[in-house]
């Protein structure tokens, strides 16, 4: 079980719909869910790197399109990767399978990429089976179809 | 995981019993049952299972509030462009409007200036006529005029009677002369009066 998770998505319901499939798939048991990619800029600001390890999460979804946000998912991750330390587990989860956007993601250091759909559980569950390869950092970049 | 003292399971057990007042939400799975403690046990299952229901439950309503949401935006983005669509129609009407006046506008000054050369063109045909008619008229004059005077002259160097056509011939005169000038004037003033309109 993931010991915590952050979503940035700008999408209340669906902040509703990821909670509710993650605690019936038992995926975690700590989740914070924020509207936008200044918010959770500020949060690593705060995480990276005075307290590195107490508060931040241990895995990380970013929406790609954030509206209202002053960068989109591509640029959080770049930022949270480069600028605040490689310290989580982190990918996208969009809507979206556009390959450019995929292939600046993973230059961005994205290490997976779960396609929003209805039936979002079988993405996450399949995504669970692989995230302690995530973690060690031996599994390679994956798109949940 | 948790263990729970006897003290709290006992009310946890007690709640739910007398109030079916059940625990719920992530916490719950970090609770464990006292090794032997099967109705604790089936407690926290049954726990476990309400709250799942309920997830369950809200997870299907969330998405289909979801799905609802998007078809929303769906038909609104369509209403903006219908909506797009009829603003340019309603532009293009306007103009289409606004040329279809300048084209009647351009087609009344025409139609005027028609008129205008068909009247000029009346005017001109009607002193064609009236010229026409003098110039009959004073041939007329002119001929009776000299054929009278032709006759007196004839009797006259004949040597026969010449009071009769002596009379005529200047009676025939004064007539020619006044028709002649009234000829003349009614000409005159006819000419002016168009003019002046």
């Amino acid at each position: 079980m993931i010991n915590s998770i952050l979503l940035v998505d700008d999408e209340d319901l669906f902040h509703l719909v990821f909670e509710d499939a993650c605690s019936i798939l038992d995926i975690t048991l700590s989740l914070e869910a924020l509207n936008s990619s200044d918010e959770a800029d500020e949060k690593f600001k705060q995480w990276f790197p005075e307290n590195p390890a107490d508060e931040r999460p241990e895995c990380v979804f970013v929406d790609l399109n954030i509206i209202g946000s002053s960068y989109d998912g591509i640029e959080l991750i770049r930022k949270i990767n480069f600028e605040y330390g490689n310290g989580c587990v982190i990918g996208i989860i969009s809507s979206s399978d556009d390959n450019q956007e995929i292939e600046k993601a993973k230059s961005a250091g994205a290490q997976f990429w779960i396609i929003k759909s209805d039936d979002i559980e079988p993405r996450l569950e399949e995504f669970r089976k692989d995230y302690e390869g995530y973690l060690n950092r031996t599994a390679s970049f994956k798109i949940y179809k | 995981m948790i263990e729970v003292t006897k003290h709290t399971r006992d009310i946890l057990l007690g709640v739910a019993k007398k109030r079916k007042v059940y625990i719920e939400g992530n916490f719950l799975k970090l609770l464990k049952a006292p090794d032997g403690d099967t109705e604790f046990e089936e407690y926290l299952r049954l726990c476990k299972e309400k709250d799942s229901t309920a997830r369950r439950k809200r997870l299907q309503v969330t998405k289909q509030v979801q799905q609802q949401n998007k078809e929303l935006v769906d038909k609104q983005k369509e209403t903006d462009e219908l909506m797009i669509e009829l603003q340019q129609a309603l532009e293009s009407a306007k103009e289409s409007e606004e040329e279809a006046n300048q084209l009647r506008q351009e087609a009344e000054e025409g139609k005027d200036k028609a008129l205008e050369d068909l009247e000029l063109m009346q005017k001109k045909t009607q002193f064609e006529l009236i010229s026409t008619i003098v110039k009959v008229a004073l041939y007329v004059i002119v001929g009776v005029g000299v054929l009278t005077t032709v006759m007196y002259g004839l009797a006259l160097m004949s040597g026969t009677d010449t009071q009769i056509i002596g009379s005529t011939w200047s009676n025939m005169f004064g007539i020619l002369l006044t028709n002649a000038f009234s000829i003349v004037g009614t000409i005159m003033g006819v000419k002016y009066a168009t003019e002046k309109e």
